[in-house]
């Protein structure tokens, strides 16, 4: 694995170049040494990182992942493909996924139990179902605590970024776990420069004048909060001058990349998403909404959705693997719930968290799997029947995080980031 | 006033009657037993705070701090009743005086600010964000609606009681009867959700873990869940249906009634036997489980009748916690042996007093906030810095969005510049800071929990652009203005004062004043100077957080 570390960075980078017909890497972007090349290059094994394609709506696994062209009432219109793994077969729209299948696995037998969109959201970000006194974390969260948090305080940027939409929050973890929203990946990031007119030389007098107020306030032995907050001043004004804020900046792309990904924000985002990683993000979450398909399902998927799924999931699993960052890359596609077998008389399909299907690959999970199935019209589980706090131990395990690991919750009560799950034996 | 004397009979009669709840039915010693203020005499403070307070201090061998300055009381006091800073004029008001001023300015301000508008809208959002947070995971939740209410009942003075009552018992439209948004919020899930809300905002219980299992570290069963989650059986909710100008039916909220049942609640044990249990309150008291009776009703009557003390405890440590940082049971919401109060006499006898009070929520904060652990300062001395529990020192309490954002216009009046409307900006701006510093957390927490989004909007948002603009309309422009018309000091001190009066609500040290003037000596671009000072100040530590 070292080995595979070793390896100049440059040459796969211009191999998947080449791939996409491009010239060279340009702009200042090539300049800068991410965390991941500088660990690689000082020989440290590096740390795990996940991107989450999160699907809003209820993505349909009945369309997507698990069709059932031998059904008649529930089939649908879309005929599946061949992909590079014989005897995978996934929707005839996502070809460009179909290529990379080999480093990817199916899920087809996720019951998650929860059919109310806030209510899914929850379950599938944090493993736990609501309740009103406690605000769980969601994994990500976890993640940026867990990976980020815990291996030093250097890092210029927050270690949980939410892409196109904000993300689930970090509950009792605190503030500074919660995703750092990005509402637009081609605009740029809100708040992150001063204001028109003001330039270098104002910053600084501010910063200056702000410093020695908060040094008054912090010395007069008032408590911890005086000094804490000075810190996230400190962090974010470390993030605006940081070179790292390039990651942000997807206008050092060549055109050919951005092409490649797809030239809608699903597609940017995931752009975006390996820049992150690259940099040293440890978790980003990237939106695609949309997914809430009650009505006319087979053709608003196959003109919206479904391309762009297929170019942004697509390019991602090969640029990722291309540049050897898909080894220390969790790639997890899911959303808050399936839909259901039955096609109604608007041409949609709704709520269904029965049994339906999530994506993984990379970080050391096997690809080219199909773990679990639903019988022939889709209604029923007929073979190993998993559970969110499954998936979540299996997402945990990838990311190298222990499963016993436990916090204590602000009342005072025990919280495992695994609720008695187990591994997905088949992908680990 | 009642002498202290008659605190003992109260304190061991009621002993009697918590010793007594959970097990027989709790029932009200003779009624004579219990104090009960006559009316118009309940009293405005309560010495028995500061003596047992003291009393506590005492035993762990500590010295609370000082006394704060009457510039810390004010702001405390504006941020925790009004949920904003003093502007000026305020703070002038009150600050102003010189040698001669009333010993009893701090009891009058308390008294002006439980008189003043932006009490009841500060407390309807304290409210309603601990009713229903402030993004409620409902589809029908008409948050609007309730903050309407909530403000209409503590500009009244409702009691605490009918209050609760409402809020329990509510039928009818989300849009047009408030209170009944506080069920809808927690509909989902056979009313689990709203179960577990019921007993922690009303009686400050944590009984929700017992939903799956009998609780590990107290006696709570899972049966107990189960027996009040069977008072909402019957509780349903319909959309209302209108008829418009064209004459299409279209959907105008959602409505709340009881439908007559006497269905049991089941539940599956963890040994997969399946239990059932007719509504049933915590102490095992049995109701008619029959459909004649409506359900919620009984419930609201068992929640809030005068022998329930735990319903007047949950209430009284809740303002507790909201005015000194913390509560005498903390978290404010999780009573029992397993998380026993740090001063449980004091507990016990405001729970008392409360319920003699009529369930007077304004006496209570007068109670409260005349007591000394109110007024002492947040600066920790040597002898009290380990001491996070008794309130020997005031805490540092970072705001809540709102209160930031209603403080950032309090200080900077940023929404009347010059483009635009200002109500529409106003409330864009509290869109995007809700989104932006809403912590569903914040409250469980002293330590400041902020974010680079959060520092970032501070530092370079829209709205600290207007607020240090300068621009017509401006507080920034108003104190150029006025820095020049006055005759009293030199025009760049009298700004610098206002800019540290409109924000930190005191004016600066001799100190400060002299930094303050280097930086002006040093860089001739006094609106330059000017702007980033306020820049600075409304960035700092000393703004954001309570102090």
């Amino acid at each position: 694995m070292n080995q595979r570390w070793r390896q100049p960075d440059g040459m796969s980078r211009r191999h998947f170049l080449s791939h996409l017909a491009a010239a060279t890497m340009a702009g200042p972007a090539a300049q800068l040494v991410g965390a991941l090349e500088a660990q690689a290059a000082a020989g440290i094994r590096p740390p795990k990182r996940c991107i989450m394609l999160w699907m809003g709506g209820g993505p349909s696994h009945l369309d997507t992942w698990d069709l059932k062209p031998e059904s008649e009432k529930n089939g649908g219109e879309f005929r599946p493909i061949e992909t590079s793994v014989p005897g995978i077969q996934i929707c005839e729209h996502l070809p460009t996924v179909a290529r990379q299948m080999k480093h990817l696995s199916i899920v087809r037998s996720l019951n998650s139990r929860e059919g109310n969109h806030d209510r899914g959201t929850y379950v599938m970000h944090t493993g736990y179902m609501p309740t009103p006194t406690i605000v769980h974390p969601s994994f990500g969260s976890i993640c940026s605590y867990e990976l980020g948090y815990k291996a030093g305080e250097d890092f210029p940027l927050p270690h949980f970024i939410s892409i196109n939409g904000p993300g689930e929050g970090a509950g009792f973890l605190g503030m500074a776990h919660a995703p750092f929203y990005v509402q637009n990946p081609t605009a740029p990031i809100a708040n992150l420069r001063p204001p028109g007119g003001i330039e270098e030389f104002r910053l600084g007098r501010r910063l200056g004048m702000l410093g020695v107020l908060e040094d008054n306030f912090r010395l007069q032995n008032r408590g911890q909060a005086a000094a804490d907050h000075k810190a996230v001043y400190q962090k974010t004004v470390k993030m605006m001058n940081s070179q790292y804020t390039q990651a942000f900046n997807l206008e050092s792309e060549p055109p050919a990349v951005r092409d490649a990904y797809g030239r809608h924000s699903f597609g940017q985002g995931c752009l975006m998403a390996r820049k992150l990683v690259e940099m040293g993000v440890t978790f980003v979450e990237v939106h695609l909404n949309g997914w809430d398909n009650h009505n006319d399902i087979f053709d608003t998927l196959r003109t919206g959705n479904l391309p762009q799924l297929d170019q942004g999931l697509g390019t991602l699993i090969e640029d990722l693997a291309v540049r050897g960052l898909l080894d220390t890359t969790l790639v997890v596609w899911m959303g808050e719930f399936g839909r259901t077998p039955r096609i109604n008389q608007n041409a949609g399909r709704d709520h269904w968290p029965n049994g339906w299907s999530v994506v993984l690959g990379g970080a050391g999970l096997k690809g080219g799997r199909v773990v679990g199935a639903t019988d022939r019209d889709g209604v029923e589980i007929v073979d190993r029947e998993l559970h969110v706090p499954d998936l979540i131990a299996t997402m945990a395990h990838a990311m190298g995080i222990d499963l016993s690991t436990q916090y204590t919750t602000p009342n005072g009560r025990p919280f495992k980031i695994v609720d008695g799950g187990q591994p997905i034996a088949e992908l680990i | 006033m009642r002498k202290p004397a008659a605190y003992g009979l109260v304190v061991s009669g009621l002993i009697v009657v918590a010793s007594a709840w959970g097990q027989e039915p709790a029932e009200s010693p003779g009624g004579s037993v219990l104090p009960s203020f006559a009316a118009g005499e309940v009293p405005s403070r309560l010495e028995y705070i500061d003596e047992l307070l003291r009393a506590a201090w005492e035993e762990a061998g500590i010295k609370p701090s000082p006394i704060c300055t009457d510039a810390e009381f004010l702001r405390r006091a504006y941020l925790d009743l009004l949920g904003r800073i003093p502007n000026v004029e305020e703070a002038r008001a009150f600050l102003g005086g010189g040698k001669e001023r009333d010993p009893g300015r701090r009891a009058k301000l308390i008294e002006n600010l439980l008189a003043h508008p932006d009490y009841a809208k500060n407390m309807a959002t304290i409210f309603a964000n601990t009713l229903v947070g402030r993004r409620p995971r409902g589809d029908q939740v008409d948050r609007e609606a309730l903050v309407g209410w909530l403000r209409t009942q503590f500009a009244t003075n409702r009691s605490w009681k009918d209050v609760a009552w409402d809020l329990l018992t509510a039928t009818g439209s989300n849009r047009e009867q408030g209170a009944v948004n506080f069920a809808l919020a927690h509909f989902a899930d056979e009313k689990v959700n709203l179960t577990a809300a019921t007993t922690r905002v009303f009686l400050g219980l944590q009984i929700q873990c017992t939903q799956c299992h009998d609780h590990p570290s107290n006696d709570w069963k899972q049966q107990d869940f189960w027996g009040i989650n069977a008072f909402f059986r019957g509780t349903r909710s319909r959309p209302v249906e209108v008829i418009d100008a064209s004459g299409a039916v279209v959907r105008n909220g959602t409505e709340v009634y009881d439908e007559p049942t006497d269905a049991w609640a089941r539940f599956e044990k963890r040994n997969a036997v399946v239990g059932v249990v007719p509504p049933t309150y915590l102490d095992g008291r049995r109701i008619d489980p029959g459909p004649e009776v409506v359900r919620r009703v009984e419930l609201a009557k068992l929640i809030t009748e005068p022998t329930n003390d735990q319903f007047a405890k949950a209430f009284v440590n809740r303002i507790w916690g909201h005015l000194l940082g913390r509560g005498i049971v903390h978290p404010v919401d999780d009573f029992g042996d397993h998380n026993p109060p740090s001063h449980p006499e004091l507990i016990e006898r405001l729970a008392v007093d409360f319920r003699a009070s009529g369930y007077d929520v304004k006496a209570l904060i007068r109670w409260i906030t005349a007591s000394e652990a109110y007024h002492v300062s947040s600066r920790m001395t040597k002898s009290n810095e380990k001491d996070d529990v008794l309130f020997s020192h005031y805490p540092l309490k970072p705001m809540s969005p709102e209160q930031l954002f209603d403080s950032l216009i309090t200080a900077t009046a940023a929404h009347r510049t010059a483009g635009g409307d200002s109500e529409r900006r106003r409330s864009e701006w509290l869109r995007q800071f809700v989104v932006t510093f809403d912590n569903d957390e914040a409250g469980e927490t002293s330590s400041f929990q902020g974010t680079i989004p959060q520092a970032l909007m501070m530092m370079n948002g829209e709205l600290m652009a207007k607020a240090v603009s300068g621009e017509p309309g401006s507080f920034l422009a108003h104190v150029l203005d006025e820095s020049r018309l006055q005759r009293r000091v030199p025009p760049v001190r009298y700004a610098v004062e206002m800019l540290y009066l409109a924000s930190l609500s005191r004016l600066p040290t001799p100190q400060e004043l002299r930094w303050a003037s280097n930086l002006f000596a040093t860089n001739p671009d006094t609106l330059a100077v000017l702007q980033d000072l306020f820049w600075a100040l409304l960035n700092s530590n000393e703004f954001v957080l309570n102090k």
